[in-house]
């Protein structure tokens, strides 16, 4: 089975066993020169997609559908779109969203405000009643949620129980729209333009319920180039000053900055705050975590594409670059602050950001006492692993010496698939 | 009774490394589903254990043996050893020195938590000779 996460083309795949090593949870082998994927470990990080240089795995997210006359079609903008125009700012992109033929392009610089204040609430509150163990996690990322509940659920009481800001949008998005517009609410269609492949598959994490109002996600890399073409069509017409209208929000720097490694901790009042991004640099810190270490941090922020959400697999321009263009909007806008902390305080006391679903309850969407290992078959296992004596070169199929030893062990594999051994 | 037993050999003053033994300790007794409480304290003995090695040890050993009831931690050293171990064993006493207090450890808390974390503890230690810490945690979901 494949995972729901990536769409994989079997004729192209070759067996070279590039994104075997590349999987962080082990969850592909190479079996008779094709790779086999082991769905029940797959954290959607969607490093399988960045290695494959045959193009045999790919994203699952689909194209965009042609737009629908009598559908009121509303795109909402991850920050991370801006980033990708160096030479645009944030309110041309939405023009030019526009001009593609979307009747409403919808910022997500408020709600972004809104989560950090909140965030720092719940930080505040912490400190004083100690509910949470320190440090607290950022709920942002879906695959450190997935990673988390699959290899650490002991951490999983560290994450912030609040709403991700595309779900407090989307709460009563289709409902403003229908109303505004006078359409019924079946024929708003919502895009969540993203970075991110993994928010295709709706709920996987049961902590973000955006796919469950979000019609249909699309890759930021699908509507590139249409999207240039278009802003660039305005930029010859000078009509890139637009005022802005309802929902289109101006978009604040705290949209783009957002995307970036430590955006999120940019703009929270909380001093004791890190930010990790990389699934090497995530998994170490994790670890670190269970053992006891960083009780005197606060809050980490954790991405799992190296830089943040601009390294996403679905964007369309080097992160490097796109990380220079939020850093020129920070020094055109500056981060700033522009919501009343009054009135957030007041949704924020009336429990408006907390999630339904307490973190720790996730823990059974990976069913994780299935293949418990006996002490015999390991002791069997690191027999195999001295007697292979091998240096992890994967022409087996299996990532490294040991998850072979485990899968013959298991009755998985034959022996005689490594060549020491033949 | 079958049980798996692997040792670790620390190097004093590594601190690159320090925290290695305790992590792949970690990753094997995931795989066999140990209960995730339990990993999570033998986790923090484990390291607690290893960084005291790393700062006052001189080389040292980590063993684990884990049966079907119970799972032994043996931490062993070569360095100075401890003088006094009731006074060791207070919150808040330390030896640490300034450079490792820059480093942010020596709050004089390793030994109380591994007290506190680990169902047994013992401690021998030999002035001069190096210290031997035995932790034993019960398995009790097996």
């Amino acid at each position: 089975m494949v995972p729901e996460f990536i769409s994989f083309t079997e004729k192209f795949c070759t067996g070279c066993t590039q994104c075997v090593r590349a999987c962080p949870t082990k969850a592909i082998r190479v079996h008779n020169n094709k790779a086999v994927f082991l769905e029940e470990l797959c954290i959607g990080c969607g490093e399988c997609i960045r290695v494959c240089q045959e193009g045999a795995v790919s994203s699952s997210v689909a194209p965009i559908e042609p737009f629908l006359k009598n559908k009121l079609n509303a795109a909402i903008v991850s920050p991370v779109l801006y980033a990708q125009f160096p030479g645009f700012t944030p309110a041309d992109v939405l023009t030019g969203l526009k001009q593609m033929g979307f009747d409403h392009a919808i910022d997500l610089s408020y709600y972004i405000e809104m989560f950090q204040y909140a965030a720092d609430e719940v930080v505040a509150e912490n400190q004083k009643k100690h509910h949470y163990p320190w440090p607290l996690i950022s709920p942002i990322c879906p695959v450190v949620i997935r990673l988390m509940v699959l290899n650490y659920p002991n951490l999983l009481n560290h994450i912030l129980p609040l709403k991700r800001p595309v779900t407090l949008l989307g709460g009563e998005l289709r409902k403003k729209l229908s109303e505004e517009h006078g359409v019924a609410e079946e024929d708003v269609v919502l895009h969540h333009i993203t970075p991110c492949h993994s928010k295709v598959v709706p709920d996987c994490s049961g902590l973000m319920n955006e796919l469950g109002f979000v019609d249909q996600a699309v890759g930021i890399n699908r509507i590139y180039p249409e999207l240039l073409a278009c802003m660039e069509q305005l930029k010859e017409k000078e009509l890139n000053l637009f005022p802005n209208e309802h929902f289109s929000f101006v978009p604040s720097t705290r949209g783009p900055l957002w995307g970036m490694s430590g955006g999120e901790i940019a703009g929270m009042r909380t001093d004791g705050v890190i930010a990790v991004s990389g699934l090497k640099e995530t998994r170490a810190y994790l670890e670190k975590i269970e053992m006891g270490l960083f009780g005197e941090i606060q809050y980490i922020e954790f991405r799992a594409c190296a830089e943040g959400c601009l390294g996403g697999p679905l964007t369309a321009i080097d992160r490097y670059m796109a990380k220079s263009t939020v850093q020129k909007f920070i020094k055109m806008f500056g981060i700033g602050r522009r919501l009343p902390r009054e009135k957030i305080r007041q949704l924020y006391d009336k429990g408006w950001f907390l999630s339904e679903l307490e973190p720790a309850a996730l823990i059974d969407i990976y069913d994780s006492t299935k293949n418990a290992l006996t002490i015999d078959e390991m002791k069997q296992i690191e027999k195999l692993i001295t007697r292979i004596h091998g240096n992890d070169c994967a022409a087996c199929g299996a990532p490294d010496c040991r998850t072979f030893a485990e899968d013959v062990v298991r009755g998985e594999a034959s022996l005689t698939d490594c060549f020491k051994m033949r | 009774m079958s049980s798996l037993k692997k040792c670790f050999n620390i190097r004093s003053r590594d601190f690159i490394h320090a925290g290695e033994a305790s992590i792949t300790v970690q990753q094997l007794l995931k795989q066999m589903r140990i209960d995730s409480a339990l990993i999570r304290r033998i986790a923090v003995c484990g390291y607690e254990g290893e960084m005291n090695v790393v700062m006052h040890g001189g080389d040292g050993r980590f063993c684990i043996e884990i049966n079907t009831e119970r799972i032994v931690l043996d931490i062993s050293d070569e360095g100075a050893g401890i003088p006094d171990i009731a006074r060791a064993m207070e919150k808040g006493y330390s030896t640490a020195s300034d450079a490792h207090r820059e480093m942010g450890f020596g709050a004089g808390m390793g030994l109380p938590n591994m007290e506190k974390n680990a169902d047994e503890m013992f401690i021998e230690s030999v002035p001069g000779c190096g210290t031997k810490v035995r932790m034993i945690f019960f398995n009790r979901s097996t």
